[in-house]
């Protein structure tokens, strides 16, 4: 029987490099794939490195004159933990704000604030903190950072001795911002809208042309063009992810501290893994009507739960529990684990073990499902 | 020589009995017609044949090698042009053609068979930019890149204007003139007469009448049938084509 004279492989070759050029010509595709994930990333960029410092909001309702009430309210706008706004001059206006939430807390400085009182040779006064039932919290850290402060002022004007004392120090060895933490998961919710939503809507398109119906006189195999679409994808993929990487790394100043031979095949892995549920589902469905539903029914637990947007270790117990088993989880945890806290390998063989096993039930799956037409 | 052999096919929908009992053979290098009103089952037929859809009963061998069985096989023998051919945007026409070849597994020279159906001009243009015609004439490049012996079409005419139309009929004789065998099937009778060396006649799944075109119509008069006369020098198409003229209209 007469076979092409060409290895099996150079089907998969050929396939893979003309549909990733094909891709490259396609703008509205480019543009899903890379731009997309970019905005999804400097939006929910932002949002998080905003609160990555502990810093209060507070107002200054100063009524007092004095030199030192000025000195003392310099002084507070100096500390990098306050956030002073400078707008509100009226008490009434920082209880408008606080009710709000804008504002956490108030320092009123009475108007004798600073004075020389009679008898004695240095000033004194008593500043207020205000704050809302919410705040409690809030205002206790101002009260004492307050205190802190007047107790060096106090000790200038009254020497006393101090027996006890405490002084913090900060460690930043590779400490992880907020962002650092949040970035595994936009790579994760990057490489589902990639890897599932792209062949469930090409898919069903192709269906519907009689594309696949065509390729299917021929005697390429399903794993030929399955294989050909991995190739394709995996390095759509990895430009994509690469792009996403240069970003955090300009704007948000990512701190990768893992090991870059292991996180890119992990990320490979991942798009590999995650693909083969977008070919189970668009290789199954005859038309987009089909598919859209199942997309999303699939799509959105692992969008919500998988530690995507919101930290699992906020979800109670019993939903952490279920939430470890999804595909997208171990994808997740294993990159922040990989790149964000420097493990290995062998350290994330939980995580490695499930995403094999995912792997499997996936691909046979999609392997079964999967239909020309 | 007989390349296809097909013998009482037969497949069912549901109630309807789509193909009943269809039985002929294609000899090597021979246009063969399957004629007949929507849901004769003449596309149903041409789908057994072409592996891609389940065989209810009988047996079609091309080559002497059963379809049903192997149909891996099969498949390097033959080509198939769909009824509307359609390719993914973005994509040149020489990469069409690397594309189906590498389908077969086979590495080939793409100019030499965009130039084989006139298209070496458009090789770098995209898919979505060519005609109806030029659209056609690529389908069916694509269909031989691997040189098959059986070639399938399903109606490939419909939908284009006279030009387009008659070259690809001079294309379908040059493929049939190359040794390999052409099914097709059409709704137009012009088509059959002027293009098919036979063909077959169906209606309701079953085959009614199978023979070359002239001898059905000597058939027919000896039954002592009159068409009503009236003897036209030229038709309407000869109009349009005079006008018009034969050049392709599609750069």
């Amino acid at each position: 029987m007469r076979k092409g004279t060409q290895h099996p492989l150079f089907t998969v070759i050929t396939f893979a490099k003309i549909n990733t050029r094909r891709f490259f010509r396609d703008k509205t595709a480019l543009f899903f794939s890379v731009g997309f994930p970019v905005i999804f990333l400097l939006v929910f960029g932002s949002l998080n490195s905003g609160n990555s410092d502990a810093s209060f909001k507070v107002a200054i309702i100063n009524s007092s004159n004095s030199v030192f009430a000025k000195q003392f309210v310099g002084n507070l706008d100096k500390a990098s933990v306050l956030n002073i706004n400078k707008d509100i001059t009226t008490l009434d206006d920082a209880k408008d704000k606080m009710s709000r939430s804008e504002l956490d807390a108030a320092v009123v400085l009475p108007s004798d604030f600073g004075a020389v009182q009679k008898g004695n040779t240095y000033p004194s006064g008593k500043a207020e903190v205000v704050y809302t039932q919410n705040n409690q919290q809030s205002a206790t850290a101002l009260g004492s950072i307050l205190d802190s402060q007047f107790k060096s002022i106090n000790a200038q004007f009254v020497k006393n001795v101090t027996p006890f004392s405490v002084t913090t120090k900060q460690i930043n060895e590779n400490s992880l911002s907020a962002f650092d933490y949040s970035f595994a998961g936009l790579l994760g919710f990057s490489i589902i809208g990639m890897g599932i939503f792209g062949p469930v809507n090409v898919f069903p398109e192709l269906k519907k042309m009689g594309i696949l119906r065509r390729l299917s006189t021929t005697p390429l195999k399903v794993w030929q063009y399955f294989l050909s679409t991995m190739v394709g994808q995996a390095t759509i993929g990895i430009i994509s992810l690469g792009v996403m990487f240069l970003v955090a790394f300009w704007v948000f100043h990512l701190k990768v501290v893992g090991n870059w031979f292991e996180l890119i095949p992990f990320l490979l892995g991942s798009i590999i893994m995650i693909l083969g549920i977008g070919l189970a589902l668009g290789g199954w469905a005859k038309n987009e009507r089909q598919v859209a539903p199942l997309a999303n029914i699939v799509v959105f637990p692992m969008m919500f739960l998988s530690g995507t947007f919101f930290p699992r270790f906020l979800m109670p117990e019993w939903l952490q529990n279920v939430s470890y088993f999804l595909p997208l989880t171990p994808v997740i945890d294993g990159i922040r684990l990989i790149a964000s806290e420097g493990k290995h390998y062998v350290d994330i063989l939980p995580q490695l073990g499930l995403m094999g096993i995912w792997l499997v039930v996936i691909y046979v799956i999609a392997f079964r499902v999967f239909r020309w037409e | 020589m007989t390349i296809v052999k097909v013998r009482d096919l037969k497949k069912r929908y549901g109630d309807k009995q789509a193909v009943d009992g269809v039985s002929f053979s294609v000899n090597k290098g021979e246009i063969f017609g399957i004629l007949g009103p929507n849901g004769a089952g003449k596309t149903t037929t041409l789908e057994m044949m072409e592996t891609l859809r389940p065989i209810d009963g009988g047996t079609v061998e091309i080559s002497n090698i059963d379809v049903a069985r192997h149909p891996q096989d099969i498949k390097f023998l033959i080509g198939v042009q769909p009824q509307s051919p359609a390719f993914q945007d973005k994509t040149k026409l020489t990469e069409v053609i690397d594309l189906f070849a590498a389908a077969y597994g086979e590495k080939v020279d793409a100019m030499q068979f965009l130039s084989d159906v006139g298209l070496e001009d458009k090789a770098k243009s995209y898919v979505e930019d060519l005609s109806g015609g030029q659209k056609q004439r690529l389908s069916i490049t694509t269909a031989l890149v691997h040189g098959p012996k059986v070639f399938f079409l399903d109606e490939p005419t419909t939908g284009l204007d006279p030009q387009a139309r008659r070259h690809l009929w001079d294309l379908i004789r040059v493929v049939r003139d190359r040794g390999i065998s052409v099914i097709m099937t059409t709704h137009y009778m012009d088509e059959a007469e002027v293009l098919c060396d036979r063909i077959a006649i169906m209606d309701e799944g079953k085959i009614v009448a199978i023979d070359k075109p002239k001898n059905l119509v000597r058939q027919l008069l000896k039954r002592c049938f009159k068409k009503e006369q009236h003897v036209e020098q030229a038709n309407l198409e000869d109009v349009f084509i005079d006008l018009t003229g034969k050049g392709l209209r599609d750069a």
